[in-house]
C-alpha cells in the first residue's frame, strides 16, 4: 500500500473522529503558537533595543559612572564624572569631534496652573549634533548661555504641546523647580530611548541646572550624570576608547579598579543582545515544553485509540495488511494531526504576534524559518509520538484482536 | 490438481510446561478445490485453532500445511499478509466492517492493500456488491443497513481479491434464522461457481447446508464426511 492510499486512509479515520482529532491537536496548537510568539516577541525586544542604539549612529561613546563590577554591587553610582572631565576630552583627545555632557533629574515644571514631572537635562550646545538631535522651532542655548548661567529653555515637544498646545511657546515663562526660564526653543519630536520618552524633557544649560536645580554634590568638579562623546569617524570608535579610558585614569588618579565605563554602541547592543537573548531562549525554551506536552497528549489518545480499535486492526491484518501498513497508517495520523495543529497554531501564532506589534513598541518579526520549522517541528513531534501506540497497533495479534469483545 | 488445504500432522500447543495446552494434535486434512465443508465440534475441541491454522492467522507449533499447494510453514509474517491478502477471503460473525466507510469502501479495502488502481477497485467492489444482492446500497455505512446486509457486505468483501478459499468463522452466529438463510443461499450460490468455502459452525441446521461436516474433538479430527443422521447422533450426544 502506497503513502497516498496510508493518508487517504487516515484522513478518513481522522475526520471520522472530529472532536477527539480536534481536541488531540489542541496540545500542538497552542504549543506551536506559543512557540512562535514568544520567540517572535523575543526578537521583536532585541530588534528594538539594538535599533535604538543603532540610531545614536555608529560614532557615539558613553562615559557612565563606576565599573562594570562596582554597578553590580550597589545601584548608589560613585559621583565621578565631572564637566572638567568633559572639557579636558574636548581639548586632548584627538579623536573626538564633540563631547556632551548631561546632568539629568527628574523635577516638577509649571506653566501657569499646569504641572508635570519632567525629565530635565543640563548639557551643552554639543548636545545637539552629538545626539543627533534637532531644534524645530526658536534656537537653542548657545556657549554664552551656559558661560552666564542663563534660565533658558528648550522644550521636548511634548512638553511643548502639554503646555501651549498650537500657541508659540517662545518668550514665555515657565517654572522648574519653582525657579522661572524663558523659553527660547522647541526640539524635533525625538520619540523613546529604551522606553524613556525624550519628548517628555526640557533641555537647559548644564551650568544653570548645576548652580539653580541639582546643586553640585561631588567632591571632585561639576557633577555630570553622563558624558556622550562623538568619535571622529566609525573607524576612530576603538581609538577614541582607549584614549578616554587612558585620560579619565589619568585625570582619576586610577590605580585599581575604574571608576567610570566607557561603553561603545557595540559594547551595548552587545550587552542588549546578551539579555534579549537570554530572553527569547527563556521564552523559547517554556513554549517548547508546552509543545511536548502536546506531543505526550497526541501519544496518550493514540494509545487510546488503538485499544478502541483493536477490531479495526485485527481486521485489516486478516484481509491484508502487513504489520508496516498498520504501523505506517497510525504514524500517518499522527503525523497528519501535528501538522495540522501546527499550522493551525503557526496562524494563531501569527496573529499573536502581529497584535504584539500593533499594541508594543515592539516590532515583533513573523520569519518564514521560523513557521516551517514550528511546522516541521510538530511534525516531527508527531512522528516520535506516534511510533510508539504504532507500533503497539502493529504488533497487535490478529486474533485476539478480532476475538476481543 | 493440488487440493485448496492439505494439513499433515498438524500440532500446536500453547503455553509451556505445566500450563500447556494441546490445542491441535496431529491433525490430518485435505480439501480439495470446489468443496463446501463444515468444521463443527464441542467448544476446546480445536476446531477455532484449526480454523486459525488454515487462515494464516497462526503458525502450527509443527506439521506442514499447504495452501494451495504453497507450503506456508516458512513464510514470513509480511508474506503471511500478502497470502492472506491474496489467497483467502474472511468472513466473520461480528461482520467486522470499518463503521467510518461506506459498504462500498469496506469492499475495496482488501484491494487497496493488493495495490489494485482506484478504478479498477470501483468497479470490482460494486461488482462483488452486485453479486450479494446489495446494488442499490453500495454507499451506505454499516449502521444504515440490517446484520443480514452487513453480513453480505462483508461476503463480498471476502470474494472481491477472487480467493482460493473462503474461510467463515460462524458466519450466521448474529443473525436471525431468516437472514441466516439467506446467507447461506450466498455461499451455496458461491460455492457453485467454484469458490471452496470452509466454515466452522455451531449450529447442526447450518452444516446440514453444506456438503461436507468434518467433526473435531480434543485436537483431532474424529469424524469426516459425516451425515446427516450421523450428525444428529453426534449432536446429541455431544
Amino acid at each position: 500500500m502506497d503513502i497516498f492510499e496510508s493518508t487517504k486512509m487516515a484522513v478518513k479515520t481522522l475526520t471520522a473522529n472530529k472532536l477527539r482529532s480536534t481536541l488531540t491537536m489542541l496540545g500542538i496548537i497552542i504549543g506551536n503558537a506559543s512557540v512562535i510568539t514568544m520567540v517572535g516577541v523575543g526578537q521583536g525586544a532585541q530588534r528594538y533595543a539594538s535599533e535604538q542604539f543603532e540610531s545614536l549612529g555608529p560614532n557615539v561613546l558613553f562615559i557612565i559612572p563606576g565599573s562594570n563590577e562596582s554597578r553590580n554591587r550597589t545601584f548608589d553610582l560613585p559621583k565621578t564624572l565631572t564637566l572638567e572631565d568633559a572639557k579636558a576630552i574636548a581639548a586632548q583627545v584627538p579623536t573626538v569631534s564633540a563631547v556632551a555632557p548631561q546632568l539629568q533629574t527628574q523635577q516638577p515644571v509649571t506653566y501657569s496652573n499646569k504641572r508635570t514631572s519632567s525629565l530635565i537635562v543640563g548639557t551643552t550646545p554639543e548636545f545637539l549634533p552629538v545626539r543627533d538631535f534637532e531644534v524645530a522651532r526658536g534656537r537653542f542655548f548657545t556657549d554664552l548661555d551656559v558661560q552666564r548661567n542663563t534660565q533658558v529653555v528648550a522644550l521636548g515637544s511634548d512638553v511643548a504641546k502639554n503646555f501651549f498646545g498650537d500657541a508659540d511657546p517662545i518668550g514665555q515663562q515657565i517654572r522648574i523647580k519653582n525657579i522661572s526660564f524663558q523659553v527660547i526653543g522647541v526640539m524635533e519630536s525625538k520619540g523613546a530611548f529604551l522606553g524613556n520618552n525624550q519628548d517628555d524633557a526640557v533641555y537647559i544649560p548644564l551650568s544653570t541646572m548645576s548652580s539653580r536645580i541639582t546643586g553640585n554634590t561631588s567632591p571632585y568638579g561639576t557633577e555630570v550624570t553622563f558624558i556622550s562623546v562623538n568619535a571622529r569617524d566609525e573607524a576612530s570608535v576603538n581609538a577614541a576608547e582607549f584614549q578616554l579610558n587612558n585620560l579619565l585614569r589619568l585625570r582619576h588618579k586610577i590605580t585599581t579598579e575604574d571608576d567610570f565605563t566607557v561603553r561603545t554602541q557595540k559594547d551595548a547592543l552587545e550587552i542588549v543582545g546578551n539579555v534579549t537573548g537570554a530572553l527569547t531562549l527563556m521564552l523559547a525554551a517554556i513554549a517548547a515544553i508546552s509543545l511536548f506536552v502536546g506531543g505526550i497528549g497526541i501519544m496518550n489518545i493514540m494509545l487510546v485509540s488503538v485499544r478502541e480499535r483493536t477490531h479495526e486492526i485485527g481486521l485489516r491484518k486478516a484481509i491484508g495488511a502487513s504489520q508496516q501498513d498498520i504501523l505506517v497508517q497510525f504514524i500517518i495520523e499522527a503525523v497528519i494531526l501535528s501538522a495540522i495543529g501546527g499550522v493551525i497554531g503557526t496562524v494563531i501564532g501569527t496573529s499573536g504576534i502581529m497584535l504584539v506589534s500593533a499594541v508594543t513598541p515592539l516590532k515583533a518579526g513573523v520569519s518564514t524559518t521560523a513557521i516551517a520549522v514550528a511546522v516541521g517541528v510538530s511534525g516531527g513531534i508527531g512522528l516520535f509520538f506516534g511510533v510508539f501506540p504504532a507500533r503497539q497497533a502493529a504488533k497487535l495479534d490478529p486474533i485476539v484482536a478480532l476475538r476481543s469483545a | 490438481m493440488q487440493p485448496v488445504i492439505r494439513l499433515e500432522h498438524i500440532f500446536k500447543t500453547y503455553g509451556s510446561d505445566e500450563t500447556e495446552v494441546q490445542a491441535l494434535q496431529d491433525v490430518n486434512l485435505i480439501v480439495e478445490t470446489g468443496e463446501y465443508c463444515a468444521i463443527m465440534g464441542p467448544s476446546g475441541s480445536g476446531k477455532s485453532t484449526a480454523m486459525n491454522v488454515i487462515g494464516c492467522l497462526d503458525r502450527p507449533t509443527s506439521g506442514c500445511y499447504y495452501l494451495d499447494g504453497v507450503d506456508v510453514a516458512g513464510l514470513s509474517d509480511a508474506e503471511l499478509a500478502h497470502i492472506r491478502n491474496r489467497k483467502l477471503g474472511f468472513v466473520f460473525q461480528q461482520f467486522h466492517l470499518l463503521p467510518q466507510l461506506s459498504a462500498m469502501e469496506n469492499v475495496m479495502l482488501p484491494m487497496v492493500y493488493a495495490g489494485i488502481p482506484q478504478n479498477e477497485r470501483k468497479e470490482r467492489a460494486a461488482a462483488a456488491l452486485t453479486r450479494v444482492g446489495l446494488a442499490n446500497r453500495l454507499n451506505n455505512r454499516p449502521n444504515q443497513l440490517s446484520g443480514g446486509q452487513q453480513q453480505r457486505v462483508a461476503i463480498a468483501r471476502a470474494i472481491v481479491n477472487r480467493p482460493v478459499l473462503l474461510l467463515a468463522d460462524e458466519p450466521t452466529g448474529a443473525l436471525d434464522s431468516h437472514t441466516t438463510q439467506e446467507v447461506l443461499q450466498i455461499f451455496a450460490e458461491l460455492n457453485s461457481s467454484g469458490i471452496t468455502v470452509v466454515m466452522v459452525t455451531h449450529e447442526p441446521d447450518v452444516a446440514r447446508q453444506t456438503r461436507r461436516i468434518v467433526w473435531f474433538r480434543d485436537g483431532q479430527v474424529l469424524h469426516d464426511h459425516l451425515t446427516p443422521d450421523d450428525l444428529t447422533q453426534m449432536t446429541i450426544a455431544a
